[in-house]
């Protein structure tokens, strides 16, 4: 059987309210499916046989079958089969990445390509089990998926599906952490912030008064979202298993006060009480105190004041795909290149002259 | 750089304001509820649309608002208007077509309005109301009040050229406005994944150079939180913002409907999204609201409606003399 790939693209990413309270930008559906039918090409090029794609009600899919019935063969870059996972009953909500994820797994997809922001890369983490994940950028606040052009990234995927490249070489194993209170369970690719807030409402975080705690994963000096305070105060590389463990105060109370871009548009001073590290397998248990945890910057679990928080950082997150890492071996290997003998050169001389 | 600079706002709602919102949702609902058993007996002419499953729309924007501010609404315009604080009695009186009513027993449903409240009027025509925000906007920004104009409309008249071009003016003006689109996925009986080009409605506010949202329509904190951002940045001179709120109405585009376009949705929108439901529970287990305050507002409203229906059968109808009145306004 050839190698199948699955991509899953969140047509509701880069919608919420910080483009209100922040400058956050507005990805459109149209680069979205622009982007899916990059990649698909690149897959092509890859030998990826067959593609098997989310469906959605936001018409990413929709403009991806319109140009599936109305591409010229041998007019414009092949692609792969093409499928859809139309079986699937929407719902509008992120259950409908998990059902898409699942659906790619079963179809035997050797690669899962998330579209969204650090939201839609969370639900994708959770649902891929040990299929390597490539997350791309087209959401508010991507610390975990690259800003990435998607003909590159699907070369890079489709190296990997096919095993040209080996997971060992292609693939990098992130961490994540795992935030549990009242009886729910989430997970965050990024970081998960505890703030006094007390619903979860428009869900987004952009009030450093608000915020008491924050765990990271990694915090990266360039990065951007709640983790660029930790990566502007102590990095932690995305390379390294541990993470980071940071307590808040008022910027007036405060040891370190830290600008951060918490959000698109918007640095703010942070203040900061006290950091470490925070090493795999460690528990950290939080006091009872209302509030509510943010996973990946956005609020997800509401608590109560007797509802205790634990978070533990684990070193089995998504297995993702390391796309400079590939496209390196690539050119070390050969993969994308073909050299001709003289033999060979006459040869394509003569028939491309009789054609 | 500056250690004082903070643009996140924090806003706690008391207890008082939270059961003032929940008794304005509570009523919002039971009025409709009743309204959907009334005219099942004949008795109410013309048509009536019905707000219920959408309440935290209207009440999660209008908790912002006062007197100097103005709303347009739309065909399903109940729930705004009780949201404004127009008189309940006096809804219903004129939903039944009397004279006691808001606009004297002449509008009925589609037509109630009260301009002492800063109502503009529910709106038969789809996509009417955005064009007469405009012109309350401006008012307020030429006289330098501080109000802000809220238009509500629904995913049809989101494709109305009346609409288009208010967001434009809006923009253009930088006027105090606020365009909530409330989406409930259907023009009358038309699904909007299909007769909205731009997928979702806030999407288009992209081109109108101002900010577009989409926030969950069944959570009351939710709309509150975004609406007040956007009032706040209106009233400050930021200019306009399009919010879309996506929810499922309840029941059908007007009485009578079959809604054989529609599947399951509304009873998983009833049985897990229902922004009552999600609102008590959320503000009991957080300690905020005893759940008996709650009852007792539920009991309140209850009693406001029943008393609401019984004064509207037993006030008089306008007679042919009051043909002649309320004809022209005088300025």
């Amino acid at each position: 059987m050839g190698a199948v790939v699955g991509v899953v693209a969140n047509p509701a990413s880069g919608r919420d309210i910080r483009r209100l309270v922040a400058q956050a930008s507005v990805f459109p559906t149209a680069e979205k499916a622009n982007m899916v039918r990059r990649l698909l090409s690149a897959f092509a090029a890859t030998g990826v046989e067959r593609a098997v794609l989310s469906t959605d009600l936001g018409g990413i899919s929709a403009a991806v079958l319109r140009t599936l019935r109305t591409r010229r063969p041998g007019k414009e870059a092949p692609w792969p089969d093409v499928e859809f996972c139309d079986d699937v009953t929407l719902t509008g909500t992120a259950d409908d990445t998990t059902e898409a994820v699942r659906r790619m797994r079963a179809e035997g997809a050797g690669l899962i390509v998330c579209l969204g922001g650090d939201g839609t890369a969370r639900v994708a983490a959770a649902a891929c089990g040990d299929v390597p994940l490539l997350a791309l950028s087209t959401g508010t606040n991507n610390a975990f998926p690259r800003m990435r052009e998607a003909t590159v990234a699907g070369l890079a995927g489709g190296l990997v599906a096919t095993g040209a490249v080996p997971p060992e070489t292609g693939t990098r194993t992130a961490s994540l952490l795992e935030v549990t209170a009242g009886g729910r369970t989430e997970v965050a690719l990024v970081d998960v912030c505890v703030s006094t807030s007390r619903h979860v409402a428009s869900r987004a975080l952009w009030d450093p008064a608000t915020l008491t705690a924050l765990f990271c994963t990694f915090a990266e000096p360039d990065g951007i979202g709640l983790s660029s305070i930790a990566g502007q105060l102590c990095p932690s590389p995305r390379e390294s298993q541990d993470g980071v463990a940071l307590t808040f105060a008022p910027p007036h109370r405060a040891r370190w006060v830290v600008h951060a871009p918490i959000a698109p548009g918007l640095v703010l001073p942070v203040g900061v009480r006290a950091w470490r590290p925070l090493r795999v397998g460690e528990h950290v248990a939080l006091p009872a105190g209302g509030g509510v945890v943010a996973v990946d910057g956005e609020r997800e679990l509401e608590l109560t004041g007797d509802t205790p928080v634990s978070v533990r950082l684990r070193a089995d997150g998504p297995r993702c795909v390391d796309v400079p890492a590939v496209l390196a071996e690539s050119a070390r290997r050969g993969l994308l290149r073909t050299e001709l003998t003289p033999c060979q050169r006459w040869r394509r001389r003569e028939e491309a002259e009789t054609a | 750089m500056t250690d004082t600079l903070s643009t996140g706002v924090t806003r706690e709602l008391d207890e008082n304001a939270l059961l003032d919102a929940y008794r304005t949702m509570r009523t919002i609902r039971a009025f409709e509820e009743r309204l959907h058993d009334e005219f099942a007996t004949g008795e109410i002419p013309g048509f009536v649309h019905l707000y219920a499953g959408e309440e935290a729309s209207a009440t999660g924007v209008c908790t912002h608002l006062d007197d100097r501010d103005s709303i347009a609404s739309t065909h399903r315009g109940h729930g705004h208007c009780i949201a404004k604080g127009v008189d309940v009695k006096a809804m219903m009186a004129e939903i039944y077509g009397r004279r006691t009513g808001s606009c004297h027993g002449k509008g009925g449903s589609m037509h109630i309005a009260d301009l002492s409240k800063g109502m503009l009027g529910a709106n038969g025509i789809v996509g009417g109301g955005p064009p007469l925000i405009c012109g309350a906007a401006l008012a307020a920004k030429q006289q330098r009040t501080g109000g802000v104009g809220v238009a509500f409309f629904g995913d049809g008249a989101s494709n109305q050229g009346t609409t288009l071009e208010a967001l434009n003016l809006a923009s253009v003006w930088n006027l105090p406005a606020i365009f909530v689109a409330e989406n409930n996925g259907y023009a009358e009986a038309t699904a909007s994944t299909w007769s909205v080009a731009a997928d979702n409605i806030a999407d288009r506010a992209a081109g109108f150079g101002m900010p577009g949202v989409i926030v969950d329509g069944f959570d009351f904190f939710a709309v509150y939180e975004a609406a007040g951002e956007a009032i706040e940045r209106a009233r400050e001179g930021g200019g306009p913002t399009l919010i879309e709120v996506k929810f499922t109405r309840y029941f059908g585009h007007f009485e009578g409907d079959q809604q054989t376009y529609r599947a399951s949705e509304v009873a998983n929108a009833r049985e897990n999204l229902d922004c009552l439901k999600r609102f008590r529970s959320r503000v009991t287990e957080t300690g905020q609201v005893e759940a008996a305050k709650l009852d007792a507002v539920d009991a309140q409203v209850a009693d406001l409606v029943d008393a609401a229906v019984d004064e509207a059968k037993a006030a008089p109808k306008p007679t042919a003399a009051d043909l002649e009145t309320d004809v022209y306004v005088s300025y």
